[in-house]
């Protein structure tokens, strides 16, 4: 079964350029929802598909579109978010320096959904690349007048703008973006208000992942039971899946959701790397739990990694093999969340940094037995009681790397090194 | 009235609509501690330590940032969020350095009290603190921040009260967070310094000893002061301070709540100002002038000494050869006991308060009888008000607590704020929405350009107008266009109309007038104009703002040469005579001007100066000397050397007003108490005291030493309930309602004389106050003077250019009546053609420049 | 003036897209950061004084991004990641690699010759082409001891004046 379908045309060099994004049917679903489909029937036809959110948190998307007042004589933002920085993930990246017209013809869906005049597309900063491969599709989708005034004859105006990031985790986190975007420090705000009610300057504001508005095309194109009947009954459509670390064959997969992990990293990814023995998988991104080898079968999907006792986030894959030390990585993960943390609310500020620093101390054989039960203390101490979710994601790895590999630490702890060396070189 | 309940720890709770947790909570008295919550500011929920259980939330929720619902159900102590609770304390803590031994914050920590109250006595933190260093070779984290305020990074909290204080209710900009995460910082922009007006909130309001005052820091230990309300000196917002005092030394000033006038703030001018108690300025001792020179007397030699001269010339002068001056920063009490001393003691009516530049009448009867400026607004009207229009004040520099106030309104509700001024003031660049800059002394014409605008407006949108109130067709006969008065008042008539269409609008609208308008020789055609336009709006309300901090007192407890106290005429006597057993004067007595004029001819010999400093502060000093100096006996009764004390002939000493309790009126007639923050300092007496003596001296007995004992007997004199005693004088004070009519449009009354330009003198004169000054008496504040030290002439580029003088060179101001000499600033956005010349510098007198009958002050600047 | 004519321009032009000013202190920060390679408090207040805007607000939101550095850096601004998936393969031995054969002692030093600067960052987005590196603008992907030493040969023979 054909499951490519963000990705299709992805690896075609040519693929960023108009000319050849049009003749492979670019914009022929903006041009019938301009055309052809209310507001209103849009947003049915998207949470008839069943589309959830691809950022992380899964929520519906169509449902998110329809907590926008529509009354509201306040204009209307649409915020594409580009801000891809959660370690093990990278398929926004594919599709923006690849198929940079799929996410405008998405981004203009979704506006058009919502009533939005103006679109904002939030790339990280360090992907410049994406972020001129964007303008110059954006430049051409105006020449074209896919964009700008009185689109397709219809008094529809829609304006796109490429805003770049500074390098900051955070900001991938969509009250921080609107911060970010409005030209403040990329700090959190609290919710309520939910930024579709107040978001950026203060008006009605999506905020959706890069991938999310991507599926929109195909969505519009071929009908939202096509989506529907794609992937599992609950998490419909095809993910992209970011494949990396210890595989012979990383890469971004796109797959029907509930493929099988195992297949994931066997078929696609041809196997552990060196053919090792599989230690741990993070299957959603850093801030996800990890599962272990006997979880291996489990469906990749929002319900059955959820069952299987982590979750789906962002679909970055990473896979470790067995001569990793788990405090090394736990150490080096909490040391990100750290360096991330915004600083606004206390647990998330003072906590990211003293689990690293405990972690720094177990790895460099300075660890004390109480400190394992510290750690999951301070975790339980920040996981719940944050403003947003940057403190529960970073309590994450160090409660399930200690739950699930408790031994390791006591090892760690007792012969003051490393159970297994993680002495990973240069090829 | 509440809405609805909710239920707080078993507690049933009464909840108005809107109200957070926090908020429901604190009204019934359960306390659930906070740190970022700060009542004037939008609720951040970043310190979590106010995390409390809400039935049916999947989490703990900050109480401050969770609006109350109906039927919710809080739990503030159950064990999950006991245990968040400790673990945000243990997480504050971690970092944080315990130096409480050694932190002037201790005792009034509230970092301390909740760890106190909620903490756990370990910590198992036993990573090296984070630490925030000065410079790569100092350990040592204490770094000036503002000319007053040290930081101390490493105890802060991160609640970041004081950034978002300085953002969203003082609408400053010198003052941010930095970095992320556990390396946030507070600084000020890259090489600047926190140096806003309101700067020592940010220590009062910063729950730790991260930002600390410099006059205070290790000092004294909190507990061991005491503490006295006062309010303040410096100008007519009146605010209520908290000064520490500890073994009679004023150590701090704070703002203490009173949420009628200064809501919890005070400026840098009230916070610092204290310290002239102490200043060198200071009059220690009574003073005798004794073959020309003055010298060092006895309390009894210097009384003995007036009653003996004083007795001389009452023999050959009737009272009307005497006169009384009083100073709008005086009590009250002291007020009221002078102008008894002069009425009823000496037998004159010559007394007068009104000194300020070019400032010689009383409102017109006009402008008396209609009511003109006697709307009661309070500080809650600013509040409401969703337009507010500010003309010739500089409400930033001389009200800056009621331009807190104006800033509220506009960030609570999106307030529009007007401001008219012939030169840019702070308050433009902060938080205008339209900032107009008219010609100098063009008010006139500038109302009656908004006047012909809103005319207009109403024939667009006849609703607007209350028709009945305004006859529009005769003043449209009478009127002329919006475009010429634009023309003469150098402002758009685009922005005429703009202006006229906000007004228009407008259900609340509160017009504020200041110095310039207040000191203005067509000052009463102002309020005319005013009236006009009052009337042709739907709700507007206008306040005239006064200049002192008890100008409104002055003129309340007689000290006007008409006027007895209560406002009463000095015909209608009898009940006077009766309180202060004897014979009054039904004369009506001379105003200042009359004064002067009076003692150059030699009709009047022998005067009494209380608290002021006419050479100082009335237009053309130098004459003012010159006259004075030919009294045959000049009474100075003050607390600092002044140019007119150095020519008196007695000094007595007068303890300062942090010394004496009593009474004021602030701007909105507000009446409150001061208390006695510390004994009488060196030889000084209080006012009331030296008056009594005085008295006793010329030969009638009050009995009245005490403003207390005074009090009693003046609120007699006042309409309306007044408390018996000051001590009964709640937070609330007492606002002193004066009668309200509506005043009749009648643009006929209303005239513009344009001043004839001068070619020898091509600049005109303005005066404001230095950045942190005000009057003479900010000078005598050491932490002010490092706000701003340098007297200066402040001119635009164009200006400097033409003058080919640059920042610093000095200059002379010439006018027909003196000099001065000062040094350039360069001003931005200042008019070409004028000179601004602060007068709260000893240095500096603008007033030697003015003349007592010109209409506007015209100089010349040339390069020394 | 610190930035350029054109800079300037570039940073009036940004402003232009947004509803509020405000909203282009970032892109006015990667266009200092293009011209010069760092953003300098100067440089903050030039942007602040053009937008009209707080230069505490344009300061405070520089010093949040770790895109700008604060001071000048060499011509080529290596940053390696060193986060989870790079890591796995070799991120550590690829930033002492790079160390070593430039000479340098430690992260964030430039060499002699003002070449090259060398730090770690956090996850660069590029997890299923790990190890890399950021040059400049440009990603080094899958890197290998080969590669690595072909990218600085080619950089250093690129380098104006050899």
């Amino acid at each position: 079964m054909q499951t490519k379908i963000l990705t299709e045309f992805v690896t075609d060099p040519q693929q960023h350029r108009i000319e050849t994004a049009v003749s492979r049917g670019a914009y022929q679903a903006w041009e019938k929802v301009v055309r052809e489909i209310a507001p209103d029937d849009l947003i049915e036809l998207v949470k008839k598909s069943g589309i959830r959110g691809r950022g992380g948190a899964g929520f519906p998307a169509g449902v998110k579109w329809g907590f926008v007042p529509r009354q509201s004589p306040k204009p209307k933002y649409l915020c594409c978010n580009a801000d891809e920085s959660e370690p093990g993930t990278c398929k926004d990246r594919v599709l923006l320096e690849n198929d940079p017209h799929r996410v405008i013809e998405g981004m203009a869906i979704c506006s058009f959904a919502i009533e939005s005049h103006q679109a904002f597309v939030y790339i990280r900063g360090e992907f410049v690349l994406a972020a001129r491969r964007m303008q110059a599709a954006i430049d051409e989708a105006y020449q074209r007048g896919y964009l700008g005034k009185n689109i397709f004859g219809s008094g529809y105006d829609l304006d796109m703008v490429v805003h770049r990031g500074g390098g900051a985790y955070i900001c991938g986190e969509e009250t921080a973006l609107l911060n970010s975007l409005e030209g403040d420090r990329g700090v959190t705000r609290i919710r309520p208000p939910f930024p579709a009610v107040e978001g950026l300057y203060g008006c009605p504001t999506v905020v959706n992942n890069v991938e999310t508005l991507s599926a929109l095309p195909s969505i519009v194109n071929r009908g939202a039971d096509w989506w529907a009947q794609l992937g599992t009954e609950k998490s419909t459509g095809t993910k992209l899946f970011s494949l990396s670390g210890h595989v012979k064959r990383p890469g971004n997969y796109e797959v029907e959701m509930g493929y099988s992990l195992k297949n994931l990293i066997y078929e696609k990814g041809g196997g552990i790397l060196d053919d090792k023995k599989l230690k741990v998988v993070i299957p959603g991104g850093s801030s996800t739990p990890m599962l272990t080898p006997d979880k291996i079968d489990t469906p990749l999907d929002f319900e059955s990694v959820v069952t299987a006792g982590s979750m789906l986030g962002s679909g970055a894959v990473i896979v470790i093999h067995e001569e990793t030390c788990i405090v090394w990585v736990t150490e080096l993960l909490a040391h990100f969340y750290a360096h991330e943390s915004c600083g606004k609310c206390t647990p998330c500020r003072e906590g990211t940094q003293w689990m690293y620093e405990i972690l720094r101390r177990i790895e460099h054989g300075r660890g004390t037995m109480e400190d394992i039960d510290t750690l999951l203390d301070l975790a339980d101490n920040i996981e719940g009681n944050t403003i947003c979710p940057l403190g529960d994601a970073a309590a994450v790895p160090v409660i399930s790397s200690i739950k699930q590999f408790r031994d390791e630490y006591i090892y760690h702890i007792e012969h003051k090194k490393c159970l297994v060396k993680s002495d990973f070189r240069l090829r | 009235m509440a809405d609805f309940e909710i239920t707080i720890d078993g507690q049933q709770v009464p909840v108005t609509k809107g109200q957070t947790v926090l908020e429901a909570a604190q009204a019934v008295g359960i306390e659930i501690p906070h740190f970022c919550w700060h009542r004037h500011l939008v609720p951040v929920g970043a310190c979590r330590i106010c995390l409390v259980e809400i039935e049916k939330f999947p989490k703990l929720q900050p109480a401050c940032a969770t609006v109350a619902g109906e039927g919710m159900v809080v739990h503030t102590d159950s064990p999950q969020v006991i245990k968040a609770r400790q673990g945000v304390l243990e997480f504050l803590l971690a970092n944080h350095p315990l130096d409480c031994p050694t932190c002037d914050q201790g005792g009034e920590c509230e970092l301390q009290d909740v760890a106190f109250k909620y903490g756990l006595d370990y910590s198992r933190h036993q990573e090296p603190k984070h630490r925030f260093l000065v410079g790569p070779e100092s350990t040592f984290d204490d770094l000036r921040i503002g000319p007053e305020i040290i930081r101390s990074q490493n105890r802060c909290i991160h609640c970041y009260r004081c950034v978002r204080l300085v953002n969203e209710a003082f609408m400053e900009d010198d003052l941010g967070a930095y970095q992320r995460g556990c390396h946030t910082e507070i600084k000020p922009p890259p090489g600047g310094e926190i140096r806003n007006l309101y700067s020592g909130n940010l220590v009062q309001n910063c729950p730790v000893g991260a930002l600390t005052s410099s006059d205070w820091r290790y000092q004294v230990r909190v507990w061991l002061t005491k503490q006295a309300q006062v309010i303040c000196p410096h100008c007519p917002d009146g605010c209520n301070l908290k000064l520490w005092t500890y073994h009679n030394r004023i150590l701090r000033a704070t703002a203490a709540g009173n949420d009628f006038v200064n809501d919890g703030f005070i400026c840098d001018v009230g916070r610092y100002g204290y310290q002239f108690a102490t200043s060198p300025d200071r009059i220690k001792q009574p003073m005798i002038r004794k073959a020309g020179e003055l010298v060092e007397a006895t309390w009894t030699e210097a009384l003995e000494y007036i009653k003996s001269q004083t007795n001389t010339l009452k023999s050959k002068l009737s009272g009307s050869g005497f006169f009384g001056l009083v100073g709008e920063s005086s009590t009250n009490e002291e007020i009221y006991a002078f102008g008894r001393l002069l009425r009823r003691v000496i037998g004159t009516n010559n007394i007068d308060h009104r000194l300020g530049r070019k400032r010689k009448l009383s409102l017109g009867r006009q402008v008396v009888e209609r009511g003109i400026g006697s709307d009661t607004i309070e500080y809650a009207d600013i509040e409401k008000a969703d337009v507010i229009l500010v003309i010739g004040s500089d409400l930033h520099a001389e009200n800056p607590i009621t331009a807190l106030r104006v800033k509220k309104a506009i960030r609570q509700h999106g307030a529009r704020l007007i401001l008219a001024n012939p030169r840019p003031t702070p308050l433009g660049i902060r938080a205008a929405q339209v900032e107009v800059i008219y010609k100098p002394a063009t008010e006139v014409m500038f109302l009656l350009g908004l006047i012909a605008a809103l005319i207009s407006e109403a024939g667009k949108k006849p609703e607007a107008i209350d028709l009945e109130a305004s006859p529009i067709e005769e003043f449209r006969s009478k009127h002329e266009s919006s475009g010429q008065a634009a023309a003469i008042c150098g402002v758009a008539a685009a922005t005429l109309e703009k202006i006229a269409a906000t007004l228009s609008n407008a259900e609340n609208i509160v017009i504020l007038t200041g110095r310039e308008v207040e000191q203005h020789p067509y000052r009463d055609s102002i309020y005319l104009a005013i009236g006009n336009l009052q009337s042709l709006c739907r709700s507007a309300c206008f306040a005239p703002m006064p200049t002192d901090s008890n100008s409104r007192g002055a003129s309340l407890f007689g000290a006007e040469p008409d006027l007895l106290p209560g406002g009463v005429s000095v015909d209608d006597k009898a009940g006077y005579e009766d309180t202060w057993k004897g014979p009054i004067s039904e004369m009506v007595g001379k105003d200042t001007i009359g004064i002067l004029d009076a003692i150059a001819e030699d009709e009047i010999e022998c005067g009494f100066i209380f608290n002021t400093d006419p050479i100082r502060v009335f237009p053309d000093g130098n004459q003012v000397k010159s006259i004075l100096e030919g009294l045959k006996l000049l009474v100075v009764i003050d607390s600092f050397m002044n140019d007119t004390a150095r020519i008196a002939d007695v000094i007595l000493p007068l303890s300062s007003s942090l010394e004496t309790e009593g009474t004021v009126v602030n701007w909105e007639g507000r009446l409150q108490y001061s208390q006695a923050a510390i004994a009488p300092l060196f030889e000084s007496k209080p006012g009331c005291e030296i008056i009594e003596l005085l008295a006793d001296h010329l030969g009638v007995k009050f009995n009245q030493p005490t403003p207390t004992d005074v009090y009693r007997e003046m609120i007699q004199f006042l309409n309306g309930e007044m408390p018996a005693q000051t001590q009964a004088i709640g937070r609330e004070g007492v606002l002193i309602k004066s009668t309200e009519k509506k005043a009749v449009p009648d643009l006929a009354d209303i005239k513009y004389t344009p001043y004839s330009e001068d070619n020898q003198y091509p600049f005109v004169l303005l005066v404001g106050n230095a950045d942190h000054h005000r009057g003479t008496l900010s000078e005598k504040n050491d932490s002010l003077m490092k706000f701003t030290s340098e007297p200066f002439v402040g001119i635009n580029a164009a200006e400097a250019d033409k003058l080919i003088v640059a920042n610093g060179d000095l200059v002379r101001v010439e006018s027909r009546y003196g000099k001065v000499v000062g040094k350039v600033t360069i001003l931005k956005g200042f008019a070409d053609g004028q000179v601004l010349v602060p007068d709260n510098f000893i240095e500096l007198c603008p007033n030697l420049l003015m003349g007592r009958q010109e209409k506007v002050d015209l100089v010349k600047l040339t390069k020394m | 003036m610190i930035l350029s004519p054109q800079a300037r321009e570039k940073i009036v032009a940004a402003a232009k897209q947004y509803p509020q000013v405000k909203s282009a202190i970032l892109p006015a920060l990667h266009v200092a950061n293009e011209e010069h390679g760092y953003v300098s408090d100067q440089m903050y207040r030039e942007i602040a004084d053009l937008l009209d805007l707080k230069c505490v607000d344009v300061a405070a939101a520089a010093s949040f991004y770790t895109y700008f550095p604060k001071a000048p850096r060499g011509r080529y601004y290596i940053q390696v990641c060193r986060n989870i998936s790079c890591a796995l393969l070799g991120a550590r031995h690829l930033s002492t690699y790079l160390q070593e054969k430039l000479g340098l002692k430690e992260l964030g030093e430039t060499t002699p010759d003002n070449l090259f600067t060398v730090v770690e960052v956090e996850c660069l987005g590029s997890c299923t082409t790990a190890p890399m590196m950021q040059i400049n603008d440009d990603y080094y992907e899958n890197l290998t001891k080969e590669k690595v030493d072909q990218i600085i040969a080619d950089l250093k023979s690129r380098a104006p004046g050899r």
